[in-house]
């Protein structure tokens, strides 16, 4: 298997061939006469604008192999942010268009403008309201599940209006053989979308899981014991995650990501998450009966173990101590002695998650914790306040750029410690965070 | 610092495309 490094490489080049290489195209065989510079840009952005949205299908798939090199949360903010730039590079074909030639601007007239300028409209339109909605869907009181279905029927018009308005306009795509490249390719992506919700759904509906337990935990946090039904489940690495679908079936959009929080070493496929009451499904989670069928889409993430010759630091604010414990529970399993410290921020004594399983593991590990709390109990001796630069400096032996860092908590704790670790010139390579909120 | 990461593929990913439809306006237009 190729170096993390080397497989981003052939992602980047494989992701921009197929952004350029169909508007590259465009340019072989016959060719309709030549506009003016601003005319042929304004075309080839509007191009490369739709294959941006076509990728997006197959950014958000969930394909292990092109996630695991990043990182899930990577992946989604990059998809995050290049819709904005396809809604940039299609808005822009027609302000070009009208700045070159203002008469034009009649175009803008919806009921009056010619059927393929109208497509072209509903194109825009629609990937206005999705990027709309998507930036501000907790403004706007959308339902997660409401606008998820929302956003990929607006994508799904956004490409195909597109299309239409592209075909219909017949400069470039009057030419047989690159209209049946483009749609070729429109058909790709929506095929993409169809793996992501008929097919794959199907693999994950065969291969279901049993709630074995569900066991009440410091912290107002719940785990769910789970055992794969008749299939011998997955392999995973500790720090890893799922996507779980307890309510409904994998064709519902309903999926959560939630880290494992077991050992990685138990051999009948049984998995555990950690998940704590943030208030929204989170708090059923201790209405789920034992005996209930649930679903899990995973093992995803790279956020795991290393180099077993470094130090690892772990740094987990509240229920970010789920992938931790996995990593702690499978080192102890293994019986893997590598020294490890864990900073763990919670709120105060009592809602400390695995408290007292922590306390055993450290006297079977080479394990180290320091508990840092908000609201410290009268007496505390021990460190106060959220993890910073100075208590990190103080509880870690130099040179601090030597460690493997783990991170995972809320985003204001990760920005904080991102900030910290880079005060203390700890290489970017040598720390790995996972956000848990990045859908 | 993740996130970082995302926006430099993105801006890279950005000029990268603008470079090649300049690139392809020339070429309609030179040749």
């Amino acid at each position: 298997m190729l170096p993390y490094v080397a497989r981003r490489a052939v992602w980047i080049t494989v992701y921009l061939l197929f952004v350029l290489a169909p508007v590259l195209a465009l340019l072989m065989g016959d060719l309709p006469p030549a506009r003016d510079f601003w005319t042929e840009f304004s075309s080839a952005i509007a191009y490369v604008g739709l294959a941006i949205m076509g990728l997006q299908f197959g950014l958000t798939a969930r394909f292990r192999y092109v996630t695991e090199p990043w990182g899930e949360d990577v992946i989604y903010h990059f998809h995050r942010l290049l819709s904005l730039v396809a809604l940039g590079l299609v808005i822009s074909h027609p302000i070009i268009l009208f700045i070159v030639d203002p008469a034009r601007l009649r175009l803008l007239n919806f009921f009056q403008a010619p059927v393929v300028a109208r497509w072209a409209a509903l194109s825009t339109y629609s990937l206005i309201a999705l990027v709309v909605m998507s930036l501000w869907r907790v403004q706007l009181r959308i339902r997660y599940e409401i606008w998820h279905s929302t956003h990929i029927l607006l994508a799904v018009v956004a490409i195909v209006a597109g299309m239409i308005h592209m075909i219909g306009w017949g400069y470039y795509l009057g030419d047989p053989e690159k209209r049946a490249l483009w749609i070729g390719l429109s058909i790709f992506w929506l095929g993409l979308l169809f793996y992501v919700r008929i097919v794959k759904p199907l693999f994950i509906l065969r291969r279901p899981y049993v709630v074995t337990e569900v066991r009440k935990e410091r912290g107002d946090s719940w785990t769910l014991a789970m055992q794969p039904h008749r299939h011998p489940g997955f392999r995973f690495i500790p720090g890893q995650f799922g996507w779980l679908t307890i309510w409904g079936t994998p064709f519902k959009i309903t999926g959560h990501p939630f880290s494992f929080s077991s050992s990685a070493e138990v051999g009948d496929g049984r998995v555990e998450m950690t998940i704590r009451n943030l208030g929204d499904l989170t708090s059923k989670i201790h209405e789920v009966p034992a005996g209930r069928r649930v679903y899990i889409d995973g093992p995803y993430g790279a956020f795991t173990i290393g180099n077993p010759a470094d130090m690892h630091v772990l740094i987990a604010g509240g229920v970010g101590i789920t992938p931790m414990m996995s990593m702690i529970r499978t080192l102890a399993d293994r019986n893997d002695k590598r020294p490890v410290i864990l900073l763990y921020g919670s709120g105060d004594w009592e809602s400390i998650t695995f408290r007292e399983e922590l306390e055993a593991l450290e006297t079977g590990l080479d394990l180290k914790v320091v508990h840092v709390l908000v609201n410290p109990p009268a007496g505390w001796k021990g460190e106060k306040g959220i993890i910073n630069t100075e208590i990190m400096m103080r509880h870690l032996p130099p040179p601090y750029r030597d460690h493997e860092y783990f991170i995972c908590g809320p985003n204001p704790m990760m920005d904080a410690i991102e900030k910290a670790l880079g005060e203390m010139h700890v290489p970017l390579a040598k720390y790995h965070s996972e956000r848990y909120s990045f859908v | 610092m993740r996130r970082l990461l995302a926006e430099r593929l993105v801006f890279a990913t950005t000029v990268i495309v603008i470079l090649i439809c300049a690139l392809f306006a020339y070429l309609r237009v030179a040749t």
